[in-house]
C-alpha cells in the first residue's frame, strides 16, 4: 500500500467500509474491477469512477480511486464531462440498472453513440433495492414488488441489444458470480478505446428472489468470442432472452469521440495571471 | 438641418433580411462615428410574422434604443400600425406599396414606393432593403461609399454581379429621396471615430469575456435567446484545445460541465428559463460537492415556454433560491454589454475561488442586442484558479484518502485535480466526512454545513452596482438591460427638477447588504423591472427594512420599457410618497 504507487496491489484500491447486504452481486463486480485495474497495472490516481446514486453507486466509496458519488441518472454526462476535462485518465462508471437504464435512460442512449472512451459498468439486479425493493426497468414481467403489487406489466430493457443495435462499439455482459470471467471482460472493456457497456448481472439477495445466483448459474450460455456482426449478437441475445455471458460485439474501427474530434484537448491548460492582450484585441477586431 | 440623432427602425415579416438591414445601417452608422444602440423583436418561427429591428445613433454613449423613431421603414401591413405611436413629430415614414405616393399624415410624413418592383427593374429583386437604406442614407445625407463597404462584407460570397446590384439599388435609394422627399432631408453630421469602441451584443460579450478568462469547456443544449454564446466559443474553444458540447438535454448541459469541472477544465454551461429549471437538481450537486461551474441564464419570457423569443426579467425568483436544501450561491447581473464581459470573466474565477456555482444572470434585451463599448481592459479581471492542490503540497500532506472537505476557516478546501499522484480524493453528492466518504453523524454534517455555508462571507465583486446622484430622495433600482431606459429616464426626472437618482445591481447573492442599507434605508426606492411581481424589490425587501418606502414599477408584456413611461410611472410613485409622509406628519 502506498499512496502513489507505480505498481499498485488490490490494497491501494481499499475504499471506506463496506455496507452492502452479506451475500450481494456487488462484492462480486467490485473484487473484479479491482483486480482488472491491478492485473492492468493502473494506478488509483490514474482512475475517476463516477457513479450516480443506489447501491451499486456506491463503488467509489468502497474502491480507492478519483472519485465523483454524484446524483441519481446522471452518472454518464458527469464522467463524459470529467473525460473532457481529463483526457488521459480511465473514466470508469459505475451504477445500477435503474441508475442508468430508467432515470439515466436518455443519457445511456447519447453516450452509446457519442462513443466517448469511457467504461460503463451497469451493476444488473432487476430491481430497486436501496428504496427498498421497487420494480425496475430490467425487472422480469410479473415480477412482484412494492410498486408491481399485481405484477410487473412491463417488459424488460433489453440494455444489450438496445446499445448494440445504437451502434455500441464495446458490448458485453459478465455475472457476478464468475469473478474470474468478469475480471477478464473489465480488463478488455478497460482497454477499448471507446465506450464500453458491461452489463452485470448481479444479484440483490433481498429484493429479487427470481433472479439468483442459480438461476443465473442453471440458464446463463457464454459467449467465447464476440459475434462478426451486430446482427448476429442481437439474434444471440435475443434468443436466449438476454442470459449470455461474455463480449458479444466489439467494434475496434469507429474512433472515440476524442479521436473524431481532430484535434488534442488540453481542457485543464489555463495560465493564471492577467488576460492575453494580443489575442484580446484580435478578437476585438471582429466587433469594429 | 442638422440631427443631433437618429432613431430608425425597419418592419416587415420574418425571412425578408430584416435583421440584416438594420444591422448595415447600425454597423455603417457606428463606423461613422457614433454611439449605436439595437433592439430587435422576433417571433418564435423561422419565417413570416412581424419582425423589427431599431437603431438608434447617438453622439455620447448610452445603454437605450430609445423611445421614438425619427425613420420608419416598413415592408408589411403591420408596421405602421403596430409603431405608430412612436413617430416622432416630423418622422418620415417609407412604405412598400403599389405605386408612388409621399402625403402628409397627422404628424409625419407618408411615402410609399413600390420597392421590390424598382428593385426587380434593377436586377435583383431581394434589393428591395438595400433601396431602402439609400433612402435612410438620402434622408440623412450619409455618404453613400458609407454603404459600399458592407455591401462588399456582405455579399462576398455571391459575387460581384450581387454586389453591383446591390451598390445600384443603394444609389437608387439616395435618388428616390432626392426626387420625392428632397424637403425632408437632414444632415447626421460625421463624427470624430474612436478607434477604442466596439459594437457587440450582451451574448457576444458573455461569450468573449469567458474566453478570455480561460473557459476550456461549454457545455449546452440550445435555447432562444442564448444560443448565441454557444455558438460564438463553438468556432473559436477548439483553437485553444477547448471545447464545446451541444449535448442530448438541458441536465447533461449542466452535469457534463460539472464533471469537466471537476477534472480540471474551466467549465461553463448556457441556458434560458425552461432549461435552468431542469438543471436545478445538478445546481444543488454543485453546492454540495463544492464543484465550480457557471452557469448562464439569458432570460425570457415565462412562466413555462411563455414567450420564447420576447423580453422578461422573470427567473430572478428561480435563480436566488433554485434547487434543495442550503448551499451557497453566486448571482452576477451584468447591467451593460461591457459588464457582460467582465462579469463573465469574474463568474469564472468565482466559481473556482469559491467552488460552488456562480449564476451569471441576463436577459433577452440584453443578451441580444448590440451596442457601442468601449474597448475592454485586459489588466480589469485577472485569471484566478483558487486552491488547487500541487502535486508537492499533497505529498507533504501524505494523505492516503486526501481530505478533499477538509474543514477551514474560510471555508475553501483545496481541490486536488483527479491524476494528482498523492491526493486521491472523493467528490461526493451525499453528505461527508473530510475525506469525502459518506457520513451522516451529526459532527459530520453540521462541520460541513458550516463550512460550506462559511465560504462567501464577505464576498464583493468589483463593481457590486452602479450608483448616480446617490443623496437623491428617490432612487431607481434596476438591473441588466432596465439600465438603458431607467437612466434616460432618470436623467429626464432631474431635468424636470426632480431629485432623483439610480442604482443598477450586480451582484444580488450574496447581496451587498451592508452598502445597500446606507444607499437605500430611509429613502425612496423604485424598481424598475420586468416581471409581475417586482421580485427584485422583494428580494432588496428581504434583505433591507425598507418596505414603506419602496415600491416597484414593473412590466410583463414581453416588450422592453420605453423611458416614457417610467418618467411618468415615477412621478406619480413620487406623489404618493409624498402624500402618504403628509399623511404621516
Amino acid at each position: 500500500m502506498s499512496i502513489a504507487p507505480s505498481a499498485p496491489t488490490l490494497k491501494d484500491y481499499r475504499g471506506d467500509v463496506n455496507t452492502w447486504c452479506p451475500g450481494c452481486g456487488h462484492f462480486g463486480v467490485l473484487a473484479a474491477l479491482q483486480r482488472a485495474l491491478v492485473n492492468l497495472k493502473i494506478p488509483p490516481h490514474e482512475v475517476i469512477n463516477v457513479s450516480g446514486i443506489g447501491c451499486s453507486s456506491k463503488v467509489p466509496e468502497y474502491m480507492r480511486s478519483y472519485g465523483f458519488h454524484s446524483l441519481h441518472g446522471r452518472a454518464l454526462p458527469i464522467a463524459q464531462g470529467a473525460k473532457m476535462g481529463a483526457k488521459d485518465l480511465h473514466v470508469i462508471v459505475t451504477g445500477g440498472d435503474g441508475d442508468g437504464y430508467g432515470i439515466g435512460g436518455n443519457h445511456f442512449l447519447h453516450a452509446v453513440r457519442r462513443n466517448m472512451d469511457i467504461t460503463y459498468v451497469v451493476m444488473d439486479n432487476g430491481v430497486y433495492s436501496l428504496t427498498k425493493g421497487q420494480t425496475s426497468p430490467t425487472s422480469p414481467l410479473g415480477f412482484v414488488t412494492r410498486t408491481t403489487v399485481y405484477g410487473n406489466k412491463e417488459r424488460p430493457l433489453d440494455a444489450l441489444s438496445v446499445a448494440i443495435a445504437a451502434g455500441g462499439t464495446f458490448v458485453a455482459q459478465g455475472f457476478s458470480g464468475d469473478v474470474k470471467r468478469l475480471t477478464e471482460i473489465l480488463e478488455r472493456a478497460i482497454q477499448h478505446k471507446g465506450f464500453a457497456l458491461v452489463n452485470v448481472l448481479s444479484p440483490c439477495v433481498t429484493y429479487n428472489k427470481v433472479l439468483t445466483y442459480d438461476y443465473y448459474k442453471e440458464h446463463l450460455v457464454t459467449v467465447e468470442e464476440p459475434f462478426p456482426t451486430r446482427e448476429e449478437a442481437i439474434r444471440f441475445v435475443k434468443e436466449h432472452r438476454g442470459l449470455v455471458h461474455g463480449i458479444l460485439y466489439v467494434d475496434p474501427e469507429t474512433p472515440d469521440y476524442q479521436t473524431a474530434l481532430g484535434y488534442e484537448l488540453r481542457t485543464r491548460e489555463i495560465p493564471e495571471g492577467p488576460m492575453d492582450e494580443a489575442l484580446l484585441r484580435e478578437l476585438e477586431e471582429e466587433f469594429r | 438641418m442638422e440631427l443631433a440623432a437618429l432613431e430608425w427602425k425597419v418592419g416587415g415579416q420574418q425571412g425578408e433580411g430584416i435583421d440584416s438591414t438594420g444591422e448595415i445601417l447600425a454597423r455603417t452608422l457606428f463606423r461613422y462615428g457614433y454611439y449605436v444602440t439595437t433592439y430587435r423583436q422576433f417571433e418564435s418561427r423561422i419565417k413570416g410574422g412581424h419582425t423589427d429591428f431599431k437603431v438608434r445613433a447617438t453622439p455620447t454613449p448610452t445603454h437605450f434604443h430609445g423611445d421614438k423613431v425619427d425613420i420608419l421603414v416598413g415592408f408589411d401591413d403591420e408596421t405602421l400600425p403596430v409603431h405608430r405611436s412612436e413617430l416622432k413629430p416630423g418622422a418620415v415614414v417609407i412604405l412598400e406599396g403599389d405605386g408612388t405616393k409621399v402625403t402628409e399624415e397627422d404628424g409625419y410624413t407618408l411615402a410609399v414606393f413600390p420597392l421590390k418592383a424598382i428593385a426587380t427593374e434593377l436586377g435583383n429583386p431581394l434589393a428591395k432593403n438595400m433601396i431602402a437604406l439609400g433612402i435612410t442614407g438620402g434622408l440623412i445625407s450619409l455618404p453613400r461609399e458609407a454603404f459600399y463597404h458592407f455591401i462588399e462584407e456582405q455579399f462576398k460570397r455571391k459575387g460581384a454581379d450581387v454586389i453591383s446590384s446591390n451598390k445600384r439599388a443603394v444609389d437608387r435609394g439616395y435618388e428616390i429621396a432626392q426626387e420625392h422627399l428632397a424637403h425632408k432631408v437632414k444632415t447626421l453630421p460625421a463624427r470624430e471615430i474612436d478607434p477604442n469602441r466596439l459594437y457587440l451584443s450582451g451574448n457576444e460579450a458573455i461569450a468573449f469575456g469567458a474566453y478570455m478568462a480561460g473557459l476550456t469547456f461549454l457545455s449546452a443544449y440550445p435555447i432562444t435567446p442564448a444560443s448565441e454564446i454557444m455558438e460564438w466559443l463553438a468556432a473559436k474553444l477548439p483553437k485553444r484545445g477547448g471545447a464545446v458540447m451541444q449535448v442530448e438535454d438541458e441536465i447533461a448541459g449542466i452535469t457534463f460541465a460539472i464533471g469537466a469541472s471537476f477534472a480540471g477544465a474551466r467549465a461553463m454551461t448556457t441556458s434560458s428559463g425552461p432549461g435552468i429549471a431542469l438543471k436545478t437538481e445538478a445546481i444543488a450537486l454543485a453546492g454540495e460537492s463544492e464543484t465550480p461551474v457557471v452557469v448562464v441564464d439569458v432570460q425570457r419570457a415565462g412562466p413555462s415556454t411563455g414567450m420564447p423569443t420576447r423580453h422578461e426579467q422573470g427567473d430572478l425568483n428561480h435563480l436566488l433560491h433554485a434547487a434543495h436544501g442550503d448551499f451557497p450561491r453566486i448571482v452576477l447581473y451584468p447591467s451593460s454589454v461591457e459588464d457582460a464581459f467582465y462579469l463573465a470573466a469574474e463568474a469564472l474565477n468565482l466559481a473556482e475561488i469559491y467552488q460552488t456555482v456562480v449564476f451569471l444572470v441576463s436577459d433577452l434585451g440584453l443578451g441580444m442586442n448590440k451596442q457601442t463599448t468601449p474597448r475592454f481592459d485586459p489588466r480589469r479581471v485577472e485569471i484566478r484558479r483558487g486552491k488547487i492542490v500541487s502535486e508537492e503540497e499533497a505529498k507533504a500532506l501524505g494523505e492516503f484518502f486526501f481530505k478533499r472537505y477538509r474543514l477551514t476557516e474560510d471555508g475553501i478546501s483545496p481541490r486536488p485535480l483527479p491524476g494528482n499522484p498523492y491526493a486521491v480524493a472523493l467528490t461526493s453528492s451525499n453528505e461527508h466526512r473530510e475525506d469525502g466518504h459518506i457520513d451522516e453523524t451529526i459532527e459530520a454534517r453540521n462541520a460541513q454545513m458550516e463550512k460550506r455555508m462559511r465560504k462567501l462571507t464577505g464576498l464583493r465583486i468589483q463593481n457590486p452596482f452602479y450608483v448616480d446622484h446617490p443623496d437623491a430622495a428617490t432612487l431607481l433600482v434596476a438591473v441588466g438591460s432596465a439600465r438603458g431606459p431607467v437612466e434616460e429616464a432618470a436623467a429626464a426626472l432631474r431635468e424636470e427638477g426632480y431629485d432623483v437618482g439610480t442604482l443598477f445591481l450586480q451582484q444580488l447573492a450574496p447581496l451587498p447588504v451592508e452598502e445597500l442599507r446606507t444607499l437605500l434605508v430611509g429613502r425612496h426606492v423604485i424598481t424598475v423591472e420586468h416581471n409581475y411581481t417586482g421580485q427584485l424589490l422583494g428580494w432588496l425587501r428581504r434583505h433591507l427594512p425598507i418596505h414603506e418606502h419602496s415600491t416597484a414599477i414593473t412590466q410583463y408584456d414581453g416588450r422592453p420599457f420605453f423611458a416614457e413611461r417610467i418618467v411618468r410611472e415615477a412621478k406619480e410613485r413620487i406623489a404618493d410618497e409624498h402624500r402618504a409622509e403628509r399623511a404621516h406628519a
